[in-house]
This record gives C-alpha cells, structure tokens and sequence, in this order.
C-alpha cells in the first residue's frame, strides 16, 4: 500500500536535495561544454537548454528507467547502460548510482548493489512505497536543479534567474514524470543530441570544472 | 526469425500498399541463403566481394507497408549491406505506419552501412533493428536520417518517426537506442540541444574487439557538432549532426572508410 502523500514528499526530498552524498554537483550532463561552445551563454539559453534535456534528452531517459526500476530494476539498469551516450554519461550515472544505493542502504536500509542513478533512485522508491510518479517528478526537478546550478558556476546567470527558470519547468517536469515513469523501457528514445554530443565532446577537454 | 514471421501474416483488415522480406545467410565461403520476396531484392554487384545492396523496388516506404530483412553471418564470414538509392519515408494516411523491421545475427563480421532515410512532411515510420552479436563478431552499424527535401524547400510539420535500435552480444545489450519524432519535427530540431537547426544526423556504432583503437581517429574526423565515446571496453559510439544530408556524407565518408577497413560501397559514391 502507498505511503501518505506527505511522507514520500519528505523522503524523497531527503533523497534528491543537493545535499545528499552522490556528488551531484560534480556532472554537468555536457552543459559545461554547451557553455564553453557557446551554446548556452546565459539565463534565457540555459533554460531552453534545460528544457531540451529534461523533456527529449537525458531527463526524460532517467524518468522511463526510473519507472522500469519498479518492474524489474536489474533490467532497467542493463538498459540504462546500453543507452549511456558515452563513456563519460555512464561515469555519470553509476558512479551517482553507486553512492546513492551505498548511502541509502546505510542510512535507511535498502539494496545496496550498484546501479545507474535512476535505477537506484526507482528500486529505493519502490521499496518504500513511494509513487513512481512522484518520485520522476522530483527526480526530474533536482536533475533539473544542478543542470541549473551548474551553469550558475559557467555563465552570467543570477539566483533569482535560476529559481525562475526552476518554477517554469516544474509543469514539464511533472508532466515528463508522469508519461516517462509509466512507458516502460521500449520507450527509451532521446532526440537531445547535441546534448549527448556535448558530453562526449566533454571527455576530451582539457581544462574542466566538471567530471561531465 | 521474428522480422520474417511477421512479415508471412497477412492481415486481412488493412490492405498494405508494398511488403518485402529478405534474408541472407553468408559463410566464409560465401552466400550459404538468399530467399526474397516482394518489394525487396539483393544485389550482389561484385563477384566475390562481401557486398550486397538492398533495393526496395517499391521505390520507398509509406503507410501500411512492412519490410523485413533478417541476416544471418557465419564465423569466419564478413557481409557489407549498403542500399541502392536513400530509403524515402513517403506521406502516408494519418493511421497506417509503415514498418521496418530488421534482425541480424552475426559470428562473424557486419557492416551495416544504408544510405540515408528521407523522412518527407506527413510520413509515418516506425523502425526496428535488433543485432544479437556472438562474443568474437564484430559490428559496424551506421544510419544516416535527412529531416525533408530540403532542395525543395520541403517542411516537416507533421510526421510520425518512430526508431529503435538494440544491439546485443551473448544476449545482454550492448548498445540501445531510440527516437521518437512526432509532429513538427523542424520545430524540434530547431531547439538548441537537439539539432540547433540542423536537418541531418547520424548514429554510428562499432562493436568489436578494435572498437577503442579507433576512438582518437574518430574524434579527429569528426565536425564540431559530432561526438563519439566508448560504452565499455570495446563498443565505439558516435554521433553527428548535420545542416543536410551532404554535409553528413562527407563527415562520415572517412570515418566509415577507417572503421570498415576499405572503400565505401560504389553506390554510396555516385
């Protein structure tokens, strides 16, 4: 039986706050290259950027594998390292992965095996109860909140700018969340690719801020 | 194989405009089946060579049509599949889809190297390639998509594309990849982390034991909007995107030439 609303709220913004131990703030999911290219130079690009990958790229990806989690998360996590773009977005994933399934186990129990982040993040919801809408959702949004983050240590983009391009996104990540986390993983596809581009473009920088 | 099954049911509801289905079987010492039937032929232009070149006699593909290619190499056995003229994804009624559906099964080695799909305004596809790989086979796979005709000043403002591919290897995948375009897709490729308004793009993939020696060549080939990484030890993938077709063609020409070993199929040239 599901647990309270208010209950899966707090635990999973316990799990996806920027404070919890993955090292979320190490990857920029390839924005970092975005920005040196010229891609992304500011707020208003930042947030079409963002929006990109969050509804055809890397975003709604994760939310399609963290809802496959809850059906068979062994299957989710060979498929989300089939569909990595490169080598650099499966040291992404895995290595966010690895520690959130090794803090959660400590801290509040729960599988400990490695797996891509999302397949974690899926497999822990669902052992808590917690709705695998909700759970995209709010994956979506702290994905969402260190794209933005991120590109707040590249590019003019002030405080107030990244929050409003937060709560503008919110609809799109709920409602990502919402089809992704049900479609299963025949619905895999992403069409960001100049954002896959960027992260494999990202491997071979020589002068970085971040891993990705 | 499922693609060839499929492809036999005739479904009496929907009268389908073209179906073909075609299968290859190669060994070391050549050709070991060719059975082909409908709007799919097998050229084989040169003697001896590894080649075959797949025509789709229908002249394209629109809704309600069904294609089925299964290949089969042996060990030991190379096979270079390339297209006679770029597969064209006609306007098609709003509800009939056409499908493609292509399944190979290699020991030895493939080169799966088509010229490039045209999706034209209204056009529905829906395509699907699985390759399940022996531990010692090797894969070349590359598919090039042009987004309208462009020299006509074609527009895609409705269209329905639907792409999986699922490469395997001792059953576990490997590589695994999807596109789903609906509706405006210039739109789409307009936004800045898609396409940033380019109308081409090309996946690529060598899975094989070389794939990592070849990464640094890749990544000096490639143009600025193009990138390739490793997926473990021994799965290259690359991507680019293009402002056409042309632009595509010639950014991968020397790539495929390098991961292939030899020449482009002569019908890639003309």
């Amino acid at each position: 039986m599901p647990i309270p609303t208010v209950e899966a709220v707090l635990t999973l913004q316990s799990w996806l706050s920027p404070g919890y131990p993955v090292g979320a703030f190490a990857y920029s999911h390839g924005l970092e290259l975005a920005v040196a290219e010229g891609r992304v130079g500011g707020a208003a690009s930042l947030e079409l950027w963002v929006r990109d990958v969050i509804e055809l790229g890397g975003g709604r990806g994760d939310a399609v594998l963290l809802g496959a989690a809850f059906d068979d998360w062994a299957q989710a996590d060979t498929a989300a390292r089939a569909f990595a773009a490169g080598a650099g977005r499966l040291t992404e994933t895995l290595d966010q992965g690895r520690a959130f399934a090794a803090t959660i186990a400590a801290a509040e129990g729960g599988a400990a095996d490695p797996v891509a982040y999302p397949v974690a993040v899926g497999r822990a919801a669902r052992a808590s109860g917690l709705p695998r809408t909700l759970a995209a959702a709010m994956y979506l949004q702290a994905m969402a909140g260190a794209l933005v983050s991120a590109a707040q240590r590249l590019a003019p983009v002030g405080q107030t700018e990244a929050q409003g391009i937060l709560a503008r996104l919110r609809p799109l990540c709920r409602a990502v969340g919402a089809e992704a986390s049900h479609a299963g993983l025949t619905a895999l596809s992403g069409a960001a690719f100049l954002s896959d581009i960027a992260s494999q473009r990202h491997e071979v920088k020589h002068v970085k801020v971040f891993r990705t | 194989m499922a693609a060839m099954k499929d492809i036999a049911v005739i479904d009496g509801a929907t009268q389908p405009r073209a179906r073909g289905a075609l299968r290859i079987g190669v060994g070391p010492r050549g050709l070991t089946a060719l059975r082909q039937s409908g709007a799919l032929k097998a050229l084989f232009p040169h003697r001896g060579s590894d080649q075959v070149v797949l025509v789709n006699t229908a002249g394209g593909i629109t809704g309600g049509d069904r294609f089925g290619v299964v290949l089969e190499v042996a060990p030991g056995a190379r096979l270079t599949v390339t297209t006679q003229a770029a597969e064209r994804a006609y306007a098609a009624q709003p509800d009939e889809t056409g499908q493609i559906e292509i399944d190979a099964r290699v020991s030895g080695e493939l080169c799966w190297l088509p010229q490039e799909t045209i999706i034209f305004d209204r056009s529905r596809l829906s395509r699907q390639m699985r390759v399940d790989m022996d531990a010692g086979a090797r894969v070349l796979w590359c598919e090039q998509i042009c987004f309208g005709r462009l020299a006509r000043g074609e527009t895609l403002r409705d269209v329905r594309f639907r792409d999986r591919v699922e490469i395997r290897r001792g059953g576990r995948a490997v590589y695994l990849d999807g596109l789903d375009l609906t509706g405006d897709v210039f739109a789409t490729l307009d936004r800045p982390a898609v396409a940033a308004g380019g109308r081409a793009m090309a996946s690529l993939v060598l899975a094989g034991p070389d794939a990592a020696e070849h990464l640094a060549a890749v990544r000096a080939l490639l143009p600025a909007t193009g990138g390739a990484s490793m997926l473990g030890a021994d799965v290259l993938v690359a991507r680019i995107v293009a402002a056409d077709g042309y632009d595509l063609r010639v950014a991968l020409a020397a790539i495929l030439r390098r991961l292939s070993g030899r020449d482009l199929p002569a019908v890639w040239r003309s």
